[in-house]
């Protein structure tokens, strides 16, 4: 004879009279527990598609991820999808692709597509990022970017000191964390606790914790909301919420001016070589996530501003390039390495001024290999 | 380690299929044990020294009685061993400084070198807790337990380990000793406890840490209104901060089988101090009852000496809490609380004609009172909030109304439990509404840092 399921209340009242459940009646059975599993779970899956629908994004010609959304990885997802819907070429690097001096209109995916006649070319660089964390930015938010063409930077600026390829054992707060990898490789001047990453990898697993970062960074000034409502007190933490992303238009910079204009020296890095460089072997393990996911990819090595150069450095730099060159060559990955721009097209190291992005953009559609690739399907 | 860490979910990841596979067999125990000092050896493991030392004088002490007829010497010696650890690791600092004013102020040219030694994380509670093995034995009241395997595991057990609830070894060891059952309804309750816990700590604790700690940091930079508002913050995240502790140790506790007591129970509904303290921190009430009120004679022995043995278990319990005046001041503050409210309660007109809501206040007033002395960094920043409260100054206290909406709503989810209309409240789609909301709101607005749980200092 088959023993009656126990109902609720009896379950509950089976519990030992010394040890009642608790001063609360947010008590659940099996059964409940599961309900609520499933509710948290579509939950999970359909408010981020369902806020996808309410928020306008409105990537239109010259968009780019608007400077204060840098680390809003859910919306550069998002973004990547919606260009990549367009058939778009996408133009893919760090702040130098992204127009760290420039308007989104003075970018180089915007002269390129003045130069051809029609808006082909989305920006989806991300400012500051370097080659280890758009590896992972790559690999964890950019799977829409898949069978497409992708123009890929290659900034050797990554590899200019034992710091910048992030080498160094002393801990300093690099840009975009949450992007590189956390357990293995060992980042040496990365020195969170491992409570922080194992936080980081399981905030980037799940969408919802992906979704609730977004809602952070663009709405709640990228505090928590606790600690946004200590600096808001009266307000309404939902009026926050305006669906209005910033625009992508203002770069960080007040005054765009060459690096001789602003005071900035020659200067003489310490070049990292490329066989034991981190950030290099982070920029290889791109183009390979790229192309498994069926991406072809031009590489635009530089161009430097080798001007800032001094004496032996600049010979290191030319070393470098060709390094580079060489090993794209060997991987028949198509590629150009661009002479550098007039000094006084430079802002600073790597970053060209409007005029020299429009100079740049010339120069690439000159470029046989580049113009062979846009022209081969 | 703390509960609400991704390490302790690793930590527990590894730990629990092992401890299911193994809750049947002889390795339950060395399992459980395991695990217990590796958790409390993440914290520093030269404490695993102490733990082990108390584990093993109290174990001792009780085959001592047990073998030989001299029960009271060993009581003597493991009271004196727990009490002395206790004097030493946590009043050492305390009894050194104040020697040194003393001494100063008596112009004498010397200095006691201060101790210098780490601060042992759970030894107020693993202390009291071995101590009430000894002292039970010594009664009669619970039987000799001859395994030391099981008996460390007992005094050790790491969801009670750091924080309590102080569960006696007649409740707990009992159960160490059968195999486990864990059904479904002791997985979901777990769940049920755990999700509340987390919620009460990283939702409501650690928020409203932020508004307490910018404002008592620096008491003499805000006017009355923030003053107030700090306090009633305090009140109510140290409740959050542990009770909700203790939701997840007995949630942890529950998920392995393992039945802890109630340690809170809606404290901020009390009538009355002594009302209060049968629903604050329960396992350590008690224990002051059975183990100090009591044996001073309690109750027992005319009016004078009840108000005199209440009031000195308020100040014992005030300087267990913490070695500093602010926290004698807290327990004297509850001494004095606790005989008004119960000098009230035996007159008939407060008994039966002021309304329940009004008595509600007057202890929820007077225990938000002495949480002033709890919270400030000295006895000098508590008169200086008590006077500036009391000056009535006004200013913006820019209190988070976020926050205000949250502590409202668990208060009147409390009044409603313990109302009629509790019968709402355990409605299916209530507790499971309840339940999503709650790890809807954790994924989407807890905050970002981790907080340290107030007890732990304690």
């Amino acid at each position: 004879m088959q023993k009656p399921a126990i109902p609720q209340e009896d379950a509950t009242n089976a519990e030992p009279s010394e040890f009642p459940f608790g001063s609360n009646d947010v008590r659940l059975s099996p059964r409940e527990w599961l309900v609520a599993g499933i509710v948290l779970l579509a939950l999970s899956w359909l408010v981020p598609v369902f806020w996808e629908r309410i928020e306008p994004l409105r990537a239109g010609a010259d968009y780019r991820i608007p400077y204060p959304l840098g680390n809003d990885y859910w919306t550069y997802q998002r973004y990547c999808g919606e260009a990549c819907g367009e058939e778009k070429t996408l133009v893919l690097g760090d702040s130098v692709i992204w127009g760290h001096y420039v308007r989104n209109d003075e970018t180089l995916s915007h002269y390129l597509n003045e130069l051809i006649g029609e808006a082909r070319f989305a920006n989806v660089a991300v400012d500051g990022i370097h080659p280890a964390a758009l590896s992972g930015l790559v690999a964890r938010y950019g799977r829409a970017i898949s069978d497409r063409d992708v123009i890929l930077h290659a900034n050797l600026l990554w590899m200019s000191s034992e710091r910048h390829d992030l080498q160094v054992t002393k801990e300093f707060a690099f840009n975009h964390p949450a992007l590189v990898p956390q357990l293995f490789p060992r980042i040496p001047c990365y020195k969170v606790s491992l409570e922080e990453r194992i936080g980081i990898v399981v905030g980037r697993e799940l969408p919802l914790l992906r979704w609730a970062d977004h809602l952070r960074i663009a709405y709640y000034d990228g505090t928590d909301l606790p600690m946004w409502t200590i600096e808001h007190p009266c307000a309404n933490p939902a009026g926050a919420i305006t669906l209005e992303l910033p625009s992508p238009d203002p770069s960080p910079e007040a005054t765009a001016e060459p690096w001789t204009a602003r005071g900035i020296p020659p200067y003489n890095p310490p070049w990292v070589p490329l066989e034991t460089s981190f950030q290099w072997g982070q920029f290889q393990r791109t183009i390979e996530t790229l192309r498994r996911r069926g991406n072809r990819v031009f590489v635009v090595v530089g161009p430097f501003n080798e001007h800032m150069l001094t004496g032996e450095s600049l010979e290191i730099y030319q070393k470098r390039k060709q390094e580079a060159a060489a090993w794209l060559r060997e991987n028949r990955i198509p590629h150009a390495v661009p002479p550098a721009l007039p000094s006084r097209l430079y802002a600073d190291a790597s970053h060209p001024l409007a005029e020299g992005y429009r100079m740049l953009a010339g120069q690439l559609l000159e470029e046989e290999s580049f113009v062979r690739f846009l022209e081969t399907q | 380690m703390l509960f609400h860490t991704w390490t302790f979910v690793l930590f527990f990841l590894v730990f629990y299929p092992v401890y299911v596979a193994v809750k049947g067999s002889r390795l339950k125990l060395p399992w459980l044990l395991a695990a217990s000092y590796v958790f409390y050896a993440s914290w520093n493991p030269l404490y695993l020294i102490l733990v082990l030392w108390s584990t093993s004088v109290d174990f001792l002490a009780v085959v001592g009685m047990a073998k030989t007829r001299w029960k009271r010497p060993w009581l003597v010696f493991s009271i004196v061993n727990n009490l002395g650890l206790l004097g030493f690791f946590k009043y050492g600092q305390f009894a050194t400084d104040n020697l040194n004013a003393l001494l100063a102020s008596l112009n004498v040219p010397y200095e006691v070198p201060a101790p210098g030694f780490l601060f042992p994380v759970g030894i107020s509670f693993y202390v009291f807790r071995s101590m009430s093995y000894t002292i039970d034995y010594y009664r009669g009241n619970v039987q000799r337990e001859p395994s030391f395997l099981r008996y460390a595991t007992f005094v050790s057990l790491f969801p009670q380990l750091l924080m309590g609830p102080i569960d006696r070894a007649g409740s707990l060891l009992p159960q160490l000793r059968t195999t486990p059952r864990i059904s479904r309804q002791d997985v979901a309750d777990g769940l049920s406890l755990f999700v509340v816990g987390l919620f009460k700590k990283v939702a409501l604790a650690d928020y409203l840490a932020v508004y307490v700690d910018q404002v008592y940091a620096v008491p003499g930079e805000s006017e009355a209104p923030a003053l107030l508002l700090a306090t009633f913050a305090f009140a109510w995240q140290i409740y959050f901060d542990f009770s909700g502790y203790t939701d997840m140790a007995r949630g942890i506790a529950r998920l392995m089988g393992i039945h802890l007591t109630l340690n809170f129970n809606n404290p901020y509904l009390a009538t009355g101090l002594g009302d209060f303290w049968r629903r604050w921190h329960i396992s350590l009430s008690t224990w002051f009852r059975d183990y100090v009120y009591i044996p001073l004679g309690g109750s027992r022995r005319g009016t004078f000496n009840t108000y005199r043995n209440l009031c000195l278990v308020m100040v014992i319990s005030g300087l267990w809490h913490g070695a500093a005046w602010t926290f004698v001041l807290w327990g004297a503050v509850h001494a004095l609380g606790y005989s008004l409210t119960r000098s009230l309660e035996r007159a008939k007109f407060y008994e039966q004609r002021v309304p329940k809501p009004a008595k509600q206040l007057l202890t929820f007033s007077i225990v938000c009172f002495a949480w002033i002395f709890f919270r400030a960094e000295s006895v000098s920043d508590a008169w200086l909030v008590v006077t500036r409260i009391c000056q009535f100054g006004l200013a913006d206290p820019a209190f988070p109304l976020w926050a205000l909406v949250l502590i409202l709503s668990v208060w009147l989810y409390q009044f409603a439990y313990e109302s009629r209309f509790r019968r709402l409240l355990s409605m299916a789609p209530v507790r499971i509404g309840l339940v999503v909301c709650m790890v809807f709101y954790l994924a989407v607005a807890g905050s970002s840092g981790t907080q340290q749980f107030i007890y732990l200092q304690f």
